[in-house]
């Protein structure tokens, strides 16, 4: 009985060196399986966040302070390497928005913008490093690729099927821009326009915590900010605050979830000194 | 009767399983690094699609090995691509499959991107190249988490 089994086992390796072709198939499926598992390749999400970064930039214009950028970028990156997703196909970017909207925006991939209003509302290094880390969040658990509507994507699975040619031809193409336009419209109304989940807002602030901490930075900056802005009245807008969950309810949360380990005050305050020199 | 069955067996199942050890770079481009940390010296910079293979796992890190270099790489540089079994039937090739070349940089790529583009030109696809183009040199990074007092690691 046994040696059935065996050389059934045998036939079928050797049947697969009869013909690449049809195992050539199998391997083909077997990728294919994996690709819907993640409906989106790290590169494919790359170019919906460069699009929708396109989009905002075609709104907002850049802040053009190379010192405040330069400075923005040491902080987010810091946060970034501190994340579970440190490294994304296109990296960590991020630039300041023009705009007194207090508002923040996590493009897919990897590009993060804050405005003006936003770095003007937080009142040290380490709440702004707070506010990144919830955006850096959001692009862990790619919150904005996963607004795009699951239909799109299996219409491009389907159009892209087991053809070999990584160039379209233009009937193919076409529609792949179209379901490539509708993704980035999900992503954009969720960035700019609806906001993500409630689920989703605290998932990203539990994370943010988790980053600031293991980053060094002190994680009740999260809590100090939103309790501020709740206090004057400016829980609202979007991005960050644009959020289902009323900022008290966040705040408790927060609360619930802060990491145990104290920070050094006195290393905030000589933080707060570059932060304030950044400004200037 | 038996024997020759198990060793032919065990043989081609040892061969399956030499051939699931290999990842592949899933970034534009990261660093193999020296010893398995952040801002360890880079040894060699690996590209999309490149394959690597693994020699143990540390943690987030992965040992690997690519053309000549032995080094450090982060997990969330490579993926584990499910294995084309062409691959593994009388083939000596070591490097990506024809499948897997064949899905990387299908779908959203940088010709629907270019059409995108055109059929939108109102879109500043510019100046996310500007963002793009904002680095952060290594060296800084460390000099500027150093002096807050905060974690490299």
């Amino acid at each position: 009985m046994k040696e059935h089994l065996y050389l059934k086992l045998i036939l079928i390796f050797l049947l697969a060196g009869c013909s690449s072709v049809d195992i050539g198939s199998i391997g083909r499926v077997a990728q294919q399986t994996f690709k819907a598992a993640t409906p989106l390749s790290d590169e494919e999400e790359y170019y919906v966040g460069r699009a929708v970064a396109a989009r905002i930039l075609s709104s907002y214009p850049i802040l053009e302070n190379i010192e405040l950028t330069d400075y923005v970028n040491l902080v987010g990156q810091t946060v970034a390497i501190h994340s579970d997703n440190p490294i994304t196909y296109g990296g960590y970017h991020f630039a300041v928005l023009n705009t007194k909207e207090i508002n923040a925006f996590a493009c897919p991939g990897g590009i993060i913008f804050i405005t003006k209003g936003m770095i003007n509302a937080v009142q040290n290094e380490d709440e702004l490093a707070a506010v990144l880390a919830h955006e850096v969040a959001h692009i862990n658990h790619r919150d904005g690729v996963s607004s795009i509507q699951k239909a799109r994507l299996t219409e491009v699975a389907t159009l892209i099927g087991t053809e070999a040619a990584q160039t379209y031809a233009p009937a193919q193409l076409s529609q792949l821009v179209g379901l490539f336009e509708g993704s980035v419209d999900d992503v954009f109304k969720t960035l700019v326009v609806n906001g993500y989940s409630k689920s989703q807002e605290y998932h990203a602030d539990e994370s943010g915590l988790s980053y600031l901490s293991r980053a060094g930075y002190n994680p009740e900056a999260l809590e100090d900010f939103l309790q501020r802005l709740m206090n004057q009245g400016q829980a609202t807008g979007g991005g960050i605050m644009k959020t289902h969950p009323a900022t008290a309810e966040r705040i408790e949360k927060v609360e619930k979830e802060m990491p145990s380990a104290k920070v050094d005050i006195s290393f905030v305050q000589l933080r707060s000194m570059r932060f304030e020199k950044a400004m200037k | 009767m038996r024997l020759p069955f198990i060793s032919l067996f065990i043989i081609i199942a040892t061969s399956v399983s030499l051939h699931a050890e290999t990842v592949t770079v899933i970034t534009k481009q990261s660093a193999i690094r020296e010893s398995c940390r952040f801002f360890s010296p880079v040894k060699a910079t690996v590209h999309y699609n490149d394959v690597l293979e693994i020699i143990s796992k540390e943690g987030e890190w992965y040992k690997v090995k690519f053309e000549a270099v032995q080094g450090c790489i982060h997990k969330s540089s490579i993926e584990k691509k499910s294995i084309s079994l062409s691959n593994l039937v009388g083939s000596e090739k070591q490097s990506t499959s024809g499948d897997e070349v064949a899905l990387a940089g299908k779908g959203f790529n940088p010709q629907v991107e270019a059409a995108y583009q055109k059929e939108n030109p109102s879109l500043n696809f510019r100046a996310v190249d500007r963002v793009e183009s904002y680095d952060t040199s290594e060296s800084k990074l460390i000099q500027f988490i150093q002096s807050g007092k905060l974690n490299l690691q």
